[in-house]
């Protein structure tokens, strides 16, 4: 598909969706939203780019190479925060007993692990479904 | 109306027999309109019991949610409480969850042969 008119809204609209993701994923401890629901934003605005631009450019701008790390990396993440948990002197995936930083609640920096744990599952949701359309999309 | 769970295995049992072991044909047709029908009355039945929507006795308010809602900023610094049961009461739950994702996106692309394995 190539249209000007798509291809002219799509270039205005993805880094503002691309902004409203980050948001949603690095304020998930203070307002509605979260790892799952702004990956999921994130991830749709590539989609919606390779739509537009066709495969071939989106592969450039984020290329199946970099979503495999992203997609492995997200779950390191994860489970390397838990894990730090355990050499801090708590449990599994601990929190306040571990002694990440809690802040004042309401304020960006707060929460401890959440979010570092929101993070990471931003990052896996976002390049599970970029991998999951490319994968589908190429054989047409 | 507590319903029997003696009941739900006659059903389960009644439905095998009417799909496995009876001719196609007029009788077969009535048994499944039967089944179905007492399949509908039963649900109907465990929906009528259902606590109004809203309703202050509903088994879903107890103590647990009440912990929830004092425990949520001492214990984890959020004021999101669902981000912080996500996150932080039940975060095995998400590491789980993120499993998942990660073995679909593993079996559609090994399926797929996305990964650059040639047939």
């Amino acid at each position: 598909m190539d249209d000007l008119v798509t291809r002219s809204v799509c270039r205005l609209m993805v880094p503002f969706v691309q902004l409203y993701g980050a948001y949603l994923v690095f304020y998930g401890h203070l307002s509605p939203g979260g790892g799952f629901a702004g990956g999921a934003v994130i991830a749709a605005s590539f989609i919606l780019y390779a739509l537009s631009f066709g495969q071939e450019t989106a592969s450039r701008r984020i290329a199946p190479g970099i979503s495999h790390l992203m997609e492995s990396g997200g779950g390191l993440l994860f489970v390397l925060a838990g894990l730090f948990g355990i050499m801090l002197g708590g449990t599994f995936l601990a929190n306040k007993a571990a002694g990440f930083y809690m802040g004042i609640p309401g304020q960006l920096f707060s929460g401890g692990i959440i979010m570092i744990l929101s993070f990471g599952v931003g990052i896996k949701v976002t390049s599970t479904m970029v991998t999951l359309y490319n994968s589908l999309s190429k054989r047409g | 109306m507590e319903v029997n769970p003696l009941i739900i295995v006659a059903i389960v049992l009644l439905m095998a027999y009417t799909f496995f072991y009876t001719p196609v044909g007029q009788i077969r047709n009535f048994l499944v309109l039967s089944v179905l029908f007492i399949i509908g009355v039963t649900l109907v039945l465990a929906v009528s019991e259902m606590p109004l929507f809203g309703s202050a006795e509903a088994p879903a308010y107890n103590n647990v949610a009440l912990f929830y809602i004092e425990e949520t900023v001492p214990q984890t610094g959020a004021i999101n409480a669902v981000a912080a049961i996500i996150t932080d009461f039940r975060s095995f739950d998400t590491l789980g969850e993120a499993t998942v994702l990660f073995t679909a996106v593993a079996a559609a692309l090994a399926n797929l042969g996305a990964l650059g394995n040639k047939e």
